[in-house]
């Protein structure tokens, strides 16, 4: 009796310790990477065969053997590779397209480059343009891209790529722009309507006071539970911080960035309060908690936040009906001292390796990836229907890509002028290259990325006391940083 | 003296098939020895050069030659021992998992019904991919829609904590998972223990007339010392290695960086930071502390491991 008794025992412990990992997924209505939120939805892309037949290639490369290496999510990957298949055709050159993840592409790019055997053609943003040209890594490009497709690109991106081995933004050009993003702000015009309240108006950005009132309007418990589920924003901090730290004139480094500044900073330690308080004084964006439970960017698809960033790349996805089931426009991100809208602008370019075997094949299909105007309509979305950047030719983005989008030939949320406004900058917008952008490495941002920000959106800490606490730390990172530039450059 | 000398004289007349042998012996024997060499040794030679430059991973690793600078500064580095620190605590999972080992295989070993089936699913999450059972633990403890909160909310009503957003919980949370992860390894080798262990020495406990206590403390224990000295010693390799665990589940390292383990903070400054010759000399010091613990539990093996000799 008492061995039966210990048996069943043991049998029900077996059961109990194994239906600890039997949980089932919690529904959410995408697929959410468990920590950040950030998932990798996207418009499914059909690229069909007539919207790449008009691209002009010349030249025959048959019997060159290339290999592009990027990283790219599903719809891109898509676009990327049905250009490729037409220019193969075209040229009778074999083109292997190889893609990872962001997240993990520097890291394979370092394991190519220690192995001494680089693809073809890369991504290169413009904070590794100088030591991947001191490195001896890349092929500088003019000698092969018409002087006349480089001049059509934005300003902001064909200084980006300039290097003279001194002076970033003089000298032979080194890549061809992928894209210029930019990250505005979106709101979402049902929760607005919803709320009876006016649409934010893209000439005049809110004020930091008029923000916090209009989310204090859109924070509410929709459903009566007595819990709050729609909130005014949400704020991914290492996305969203810039917008308010650079809007109020903050900084993080000193002019030739050789010193983390943002200890006492009175422009900054005021916005980083800001940005905090909207979470834990004003309740107006999900909590800590809530956040780690379900980030920002998957509340917004599901129509929880009535504000969020908004990069270029995102909008295939936001105006597919499958993801984001909602009406959006563009709006600026609201202003702080400075009374300039602000915001980070990004780019990562094509590069081609210096020790290609095949440098006129693989500059062909740079270009055409980049500067190709047919090409350029199928990522813009003309083509497809879906957006995953501005164009790169500028006289194409202000002419008929904007006319595609008034005639709702490309699909795109309200208010696109707010995008050229942070890209071209003007009076009230401006968008810039984020001071990581000019640093070695991003060590001294992750190190206040790790310091434990999360006290101060908590409200167990403030502002000011985080900075003078992690300071010291991000300063070791980057004298770090410039030690190993200074090496890297006198190799 | 001189019988070595007529020793050495004499040798032993190979046949051809012998010799044949022998040169295939070699090339046995070479396998092993050339993967260690290509595989092993280089690597860490390799590496421990690397950890004496600034290398960036770029073209020439010794022109940036820094002597021990890279050891100097890791001394005085607050987030080389915090993470240091943060990897020895989740050990104490290595002693919590044994004993639950042990439990769960005398429970196995026992003819109860649906047994076999029980022990495959212990043993699936040794099987599957960490990434994946790292992402289903990750909405396991899920602040707002995770099983563990949905139950303590069934429970008692209340909310429960953010596991994976403080500083101590996350700790605890990691430990319980990498318990779970690695409970199907332990119970399978407890259990070809149980079953090596002849019946006859129970069979004499029982007529000296022990209780059962008595036959696990005096028997069965000792007896499977062998077992779990090879638990420990692997378990203890393979607790200073965590990494993926640590990379799915939080955020850059969890709040305050409080999660992150030394092997996380290598990768970040290796692959995030560009930093080879620092992320090498953490390797380095991570396989002398690694390599000292395994030599330190050899040897004291001989106070505690008990075989059935």
């Amino acid at each position: 009796m008492k061995k039966r008794v210990t048996g069943i025992l043991l049998s029900i412990m077996l059961v109990m310790a194994i239906l600890v990992g039997c949980s089932a997924k919690p529904e959410t209505s995408t697929d959410t990477d468990a920590t950040t939120g950030n998932e990798t939805i996207g418009a499914d892309i059909e690229v069909s065969k007539e919207s790449t037949e008009n691209i002009q290639v010349e030249g025959d490369y048959s019997g060159t053997d290339i290999t592009v290496f990027i990283f790219a999510q599903e719809h891109e990957k898509a676009v990327y590779q049905s250009l490729i298949n037409e220019f193969m055709e075209k040229t009778g050159a074999k083109v292997t397209l190889e893609v990872t993840t962001a997240d993990e592409y520097g890291a394979k790019l370092l394991a190519y480059k220690t192995a001494n055997d680089m693809p073809d053609i890369f991504y290169v943003g413009p904070e590794a343009v100088a030591s991947n040209v001191n490195d001896g890594y890349l092929l500088p490009l003019d000698d092969y891209i018409s002087e006349k497709a480089i001049n059509d690109f934005w300003p902001a991106i064909s200084t980006a790529y300039r290097y003279d081995g001194k002076t970033i933004g003089e000298g032979p050009i080194y890549c061809l722009p992928k894209d210029l993003s930019t990250f505005a702000f979106a709101y979402n015009k049902d929760i607005f309507d919803a709320a009876g309240l006016e649409y934010p108006d893209p000439a005049n950005p809110y004020t930091w006071e008029e923000f916090l009132e209009v989310c204090k309007e859109l924070t509410k418990d929709t459903d009566g539970d007595g819990e709050i589920d729609q909130w005014g924003t949400a704020n991914a901090l290492q996305w969203s911080l810039d917008a308010f730290i650079y809007t109020n004139g903050g900084h993080f480094l000193n002019e030739d960035y050789t010193k983390v500044v943002i200890d006492g900073q009175k422009e900054f330690v005021d916005a980083f309060q800001y940005f905090a308080d909207l979470t834990c004084k004003y309740g107006v964006t999900p909590s800590v908690e809530q956040d780690t439970a379900l980030g920002g960017y998957q509340r917004w698809l599901d129509g929880q936040i009535g504000f969020f960033a908004c990069g270029t790349w995102d909008v295939g996805a936001f105006m597919d009906d499958n993801t984001f089931p909602y009406e959006w426009g563009l709006c600026g991100w609201p202003v702080g001292s400075t009374g300039v809208s602000m915001t980070r602008n990004g780019s990562v370019g094509f590069a081609v390796s210096a020790d290609t075997k095949n440098p006129d094949a693989s500059t062909a299909l740079v270009a055409l990836l980049s500067t190709d105007l047919e090409g350029q309509r199928v990522l813009s979305g003309e083509t497809t229907g879906a957006s995953l950047q501005i164009p790169n030719i500028m006289s194409y983005a202000k002419g008929d890509f904007v006319d595609r989008i008034e005639d709702g030939t490309i699909p795109y949320g309200d208010n696109v002028e707010v995008i050229f406004n942070y890209i071209e900058g003007t009076d009230k917008y401006q968008g810039i290259f984020v001071e990581t952008t000019y640093t070695y490495n991003a060590d001294w941002w992750t190190e206040f990325l790790s310091g434990g920000y999360e006290y101060v959106l908590t409200g167990e800490m403030t502002a000011a006391d985080y900075c003078a606490q992690v300071q010291p730390a991000m300063q070791d990172a980057l004298d770090n940083a410039n030690e190993l530039k200074a090496a890297a450059a006198s190799e | 003296m001189n019988l070595n000398n007529k020793a050495k004289k004499t040798k032993y007349k190979m046949s051809p098939i012998a010799k044949k042998e022998e040169r295939i012996a070699w090339l046995f024997i070479a396998a092993p020895i050339i993967g260690f060499l290509l595989f092993m040794a280089y690597p860490i030679v390799y590496a421990f050069i690397a950890s004496l430059t600034k290398w960036t991973g770029t073209r020439s690793m010794l022109d940036t030659f820094c002597g021990f600078d890279n050891y100097v500064r890791l001394f005085s580095d607050a987030k080389f021992w915090k993470t240091l620190r943060t990897t020895t605590i989740y050990l104490i999972g290595i002693p919590i998992g044994m004993i639950l080992g042990i439990v769960l295989a005398m429970g196995m070993n026992r003819k109860i019904p649906g047994v076999r089936v029980l022990r495959t699913m212990y043993y699936v999450p040794v099987i599957s991919s960490l990434v994946a059972v790292s992402i289903l633990w990750a909405w396991v403890y899920n602040y707002d829609y995770g099983l563990l909160n949905m139950i303590i909310k069934f429970l008692t009503g209340k909310h429960g904590p953010n596991w994976l957003g403080d500083e101590t919980l996350i700790k605890v949370s990691m430990i319980i998972f990498m318990v779970w992860r690695g409970l199907g390894n332990s119970i399978i080798l407890y259990l070809a223990g149980l079953q090596n262990i002849p019946r006859s020495y129970y069979e004499a406990a029982l007529v000296d007339g022990a209780n059962g206590w008595q036959k696990f403390r005096n028997i069965t224990l000792p007896l499977l010392s062998p077992v779990t000295f090879y638990i420990l010693i692997t378990s203890l390799i393979g607790g200073f290695q965590v990494f993926v665990e640590v990379q799915v589940m939080t955020l850059n390292g969890g709040i305050g960086y409080s999660a992150a383990t030394i092997v996380y903070y290598m990768y970040q400054k290796a692959f995030e930071g560009f930093q080879l010759g620092y992320a090498s000399s953490i390797a380095v010091i991570l396989a002398i502390i690694i390599f000292i613990i395994t030599i330190v539990n050899f040897t004291f093996q001989d106070k505690w491991v008990k075989t059935m000799d």
